[in-house]
């Protein structure tokens, strides 16, 4: 599985700009836009706190957010890994001694990490500099968490990859299920301000730890007992999504006559 | 040469060349992340300075192996590509500058790329097509009629292009290319990845179009069976370089066309066999491999078949740039003896 | 021109026929926007739980930025997003070659060869919500009609600006980054201008005006922007896509010098 993180990467180095971009550009510009509405709105308000917390607080996280996201978002492996089922490449796979889910893992995780440890610099430099709320010594165990999530999306796009075997053009579900977990996540903003019911029904969800609970945690808006909590919950996303993954994955299988394009 | 062909001149280049810059790509991880900042650029040349004269109604047949050039000579001519060098005209006009007068004139096909949309059926394409080309809706459906009749294609004319084989596309092709009358038309590789049947439909059509239109063709192919069939003129890429310029004719009779026949006999024989031409079969031998000039291959496959039955017959032709070598090592030792290379 | 309206006529009437195929599609599709427009909306409606205004703007006047932000978007997707989108991959592909040897305009034919009709639906439904959002907020209705010129204007701006973006597939050989960069500077665009830092708003109005996909129109029609600002918009829009034209051109020579 190493040999296909180290795979991931030379093909990442070989269109540099396009890394730039995705790792550093896109979730830089994607912060300082949502600062700009956290800003407004201290600004316009002249409130000094919003649910308790101050204006850094919610720069800090709007900043953290667009990082974070980024990273627990699947976009081009879960293209590729669907591609390669429509079009029929994947059989080149089925005949490796390694299954699809351990060959798109190791690249996807290799992926990840190296873009991950790109890009951190940005956004620890930003709050920095700013003076913003950042607590670095949370750092590995927010990463963990955030890796933990990423099974769970992995083992989501196996499942919606499997989809591949039975219907054609599933690229759209891919992008349905992205902007649902836009909304899920907390990226758009912290789920705690959210009105009940949903504010407790958001947090539950396992996906509040792709972005809320990290990022949460990491600016000080949060404690450990939210990192403990998702675990938990990604667990039990895990089981459920490793079970549905797994039946359409097999009945993908007997459905696929093999035969591509 | 047709014997009514007009001495007008409809393409003409002087000097014409092409070369491009390209990248080393570096290999193993830590190359990669060198290559990052630095990065080795190497030039190539894809057609050397190449001054050549086609006449109005000739058809030029160039032939060349993969990535000898005849692509590259291809879009410079039509413009698709701009030359490093040297000056292009078709019919009067810089085929570059793309001028609309130009591109009503001039047509272009390319192989296994489809200029029809994908979604719709060939019919609609044409529509739209006859719209772009400013052709009457009328004039263009019996065109398309007329055309689709003798490719033999009528009846897929309504069904959707991506669900007609990769033959029955060319066709749709085709009649897209043909269908504003072009007086130049660019053929590049018309029949590869095709079936046998739907190449030699192809070449039939061509060969009666052309007859009949008279446009003034190029048409590249790594098939010399598109060529024989077709062109007047043959002309000979390699490495970028025109090598040969002449007649198929004189081409077929100056080069030995060597081909590799294969197969397996049901009786091996008992014992040793020397057949014509000293090809020799040992005793017990039951699969037969021999390469010839392609006029021995008649021959030689007879006698063999008086010896046993055969089965998995093979005939291979050898890497065509075996035939060019083999045709200027011939064409060298006939300069050499004194005699005039045909040109 | 003539011929050019004539040719969109028949390039719409293919779309329908080929795309009513793909009734799935469709649904997606509509599915797919009504998400998108949820989520834009929940943080607005999150954010005004908390406060009475935002820089200046009620919730109801932020609606009505939502429609015309919605119907606009709506519109762009109608007619160019899949065309520009894809244009990078026809690049690449060598598919730009035949067309080329067309006698029309290149860049015209890229970018309206495909009318995405799925989006009719959505196109029904984003209207639904601008009208519900006018319907509650206190204007006088004859500055509706600002909408006419103006989503025009946002249009060919954001067109525009997209098209040399995609246009960059003949000066680079994968363009993935340039198409990001592309969806964050269209995410400016779904706020209104008003709350970004001066420099930030200077920005957005000129060099890279994507404040006229809704921003400024909302503006126009609320009464907090003068009318004047319709001769501005008119300009840049001409501005920008003469400029269009030039990187397409300058584009081409370059893929003519440069491939093989």
């Amino acid at each position: 599985m190493l040999g296909c993180a180290r795979l991931a990467i030379l093909q990442q180095l070989e269109y540099r700009f396009n890394l730039i971009a995705d790792t550093v550009i896109q979730p830089v510009i994607v912060g300082l836009v949502e600062l700009t509405l956290w800003a407004a709105f201290f600004h316009s308000t002249g409130n000094q706190t919003l649910n308790g917390f101050s204006r850094e607080y919610y720069l800090s996280y709007a900043v953290w957010a667009a990082f974070v996201s980024r990273i627990s978002t699947s976009w081009m492996y879960e293209s590729m890994m669907i591609e390669d089922i429509e079009n029929g490449t994947v059989n080149s796979i089925l005949v490796r001694p390694i299954s699809f889910y351990e060959y798109y893992l190791g690249q996807f995780f290799g992926y990840k990490v190296f873009t991950t440890l790109l890009s951190l610099g940005a956004p620890v430099a930003v709050c920095l500099f700013a003076d913003l709320p950042l607590v670095i010594s949370r750092l590995p165990l927010t990463l963990g968490l955030v890796f933990f999530y990423l099974l769970l999306v992995h083992t989501m796009s196996v499942a919606i990859a499997s989809l591949g075997f039975f219907f054609s053009r599933i690229h759209h579900i891919t992008v349905a299920k992205n902007i649902t977990l836009w909304m899920l996540t907390g990226e758009l903003f912290p789920l705690d301000l959210a009105p009940e019911p949903f504010r407790s029904i958001l947090i539950a969800l396992p996906f509040s730890s792709a972005v809320y609970r990290p990022v949460g945690y990491l600016t000080g808006r949060l404690e450990l007992n939210t990192i403990t909590e998702g675990f938990l919950s990604i667990s039990l996303g895990l089981l459920v999504a490793t079970v549905v993954a797994t039946a359409l994955w097999n009945a993908g299988r007997r459905r696929y006559s093999g035969t591509g394009a | 040469m047709h014997p009514d062909v007009t001495r007008e001149v409809t393409i003409e280049t002087t000097g014409l060349s092409r070369s491009y810059e390209t990248y080393k790509k570096p290999e193993g991880l830590l190359k990669s992340i060198e290559g990052f900042w630095k990065r080795e650029t190497i030039q190539k040349v894809a057609v050397h300075p190449t001054t050549l004269t086609v006449y109005r109604g000739q058809i030029v047949g160039l032939v060349g192996s993969n990535g000898a050039g005849k692509t590259t000579l291809l879009k410079l001519l039509s413009g698709l590509i701009y030359p490093s060098a040297g000056t292009t005209k078709v019919l009067g006009y810089d085929p570059h500058e793309r001028r609309p007068e130009f591109l009503r004139r001039v047509s272009i096909l390319l192989g296994q790329k489809a200029q029809l949309w994908w979604d719709l059926a060939p019919a609609d394409s044409y529509e739209l097509l006859a719209k772009i080309y400013e052709i009457d809706s009328a004039v263009a459906r019996s065109r398309v009629r007329e055309l689709a009749d003798l490719l033999a294609c009528t009846e897929q004319l309504h069904v959707q292009l991506r669900r007609l084989s990769l033959g029955e596309r060319m066709k749709m092709e085709i009649i897209g290319a043909l269908l504003h009358r072009p007086e130049v038309l660019f053929l590049d590789e018309p029949t590869i990845g095709l079936d046998i049947i739907a190449q030699t439909k192809i070449r039939e059509f061509l060969g009666e179009y052309v007859k009949v239109e008279r446009p003034t063709v190029i048409l590249t192919s790594h098939y010399m069976d598109d060529i024989s069939l077709l062109a007047d003129r043959l002309m000979l890429i390699s490495h970028g370089k025109i090598v040969y310029d002449g007649t198929v004719e004189a081409f077929t009779a100056k080069s030995e066309l060597r081909q590799t026949l294969s197969l397996k006999l049901v009786h091996p024989p008992m014992q040793d066999v020397t057949l014509r031409h000293d090809f020799k079969i040992s005793a017990g031998t039951r699969s037969v491999r021999f390469e010839m000039p392609a006029q021995w291959i008649a021959d030689v496959l007879g006698e063999l078949m008086a010896l046993s039955p055969v089965y998995d017959i093979k005939i291979e032709e050898v890497e065509f740039e075996d035939v060019i070598r083999s045709f200027m090592e011939q064409d060298a030792r006939l300069r050499a003896a004194g005699h005039s290379p045909t040109a | 021109m003539l011929k050019y309206i004539g040719l969109f006529k028949s390039f719409f009437k293919a779309s329908l026929i080929s795309e009513l195929e793909y009734r799935f599609n469709i649904t997606v599709r509509l599915f797919t926007d009504v998400l998108w427009y949820a989520a834009q909306l929940s943080v607005f409606e999150v954010i005004f739980l908390h406060t009475k205004q935002l820089n200046g703007w009620a919730i109801e006047e932020t609606r009505v930025f939502m429609g015309v932000l919605f119907v606009t978007d709506c519109l762009y997707m109608l007619f160019f997003s899949e065309n520009l989108d894809r244009l990078g991959e026809k690049v690449r592909r060598g598919d730009l070659d035949l067309l080329l040897m067309k006698p029309v305009n290149s860049q015209w034919m890229l970018s309206c060869q495909k009318v995405s009709v799925a989006y009719l639906g959505n196109l029904l439904i984003s209207s639904g919500w601008l009208i519900f959002a006018l319907s509650r907020v206190s204007i006088d209705p004859w500055r509706v009609l600002y909408l006419l010129p103006m989503i025009p204007i946002g249009l060919i701006l954001v067109y525009s600006i997209r098209f040399m973006t995609s246009a960059t597939a003949l000066y680079l050989t994968r363009a993935d980054a340039v198409t990001y960069i592309w969806y964050q500077v269209y995410r400016l665009g779904t706020r209104p201008d008003t709350i970004y830092p001066t420099a930030l708003r200077y920005a957005v109005l000129s060099v890279l005006p994507i404040a006229f996909l809704a921003s400024v129109p909302t503006q126009v029609i609320l009464g907090r922007a003068s009318p004047f600002v319709l001769i501005y918009g008119a300009l840049l829009a001409t501005l920008f896509l003469l400029a269009s034209r030039f990187v397409w051109h300058q584009g081409l020579k370059r893929y003519s010098s440069a491939s093989s």
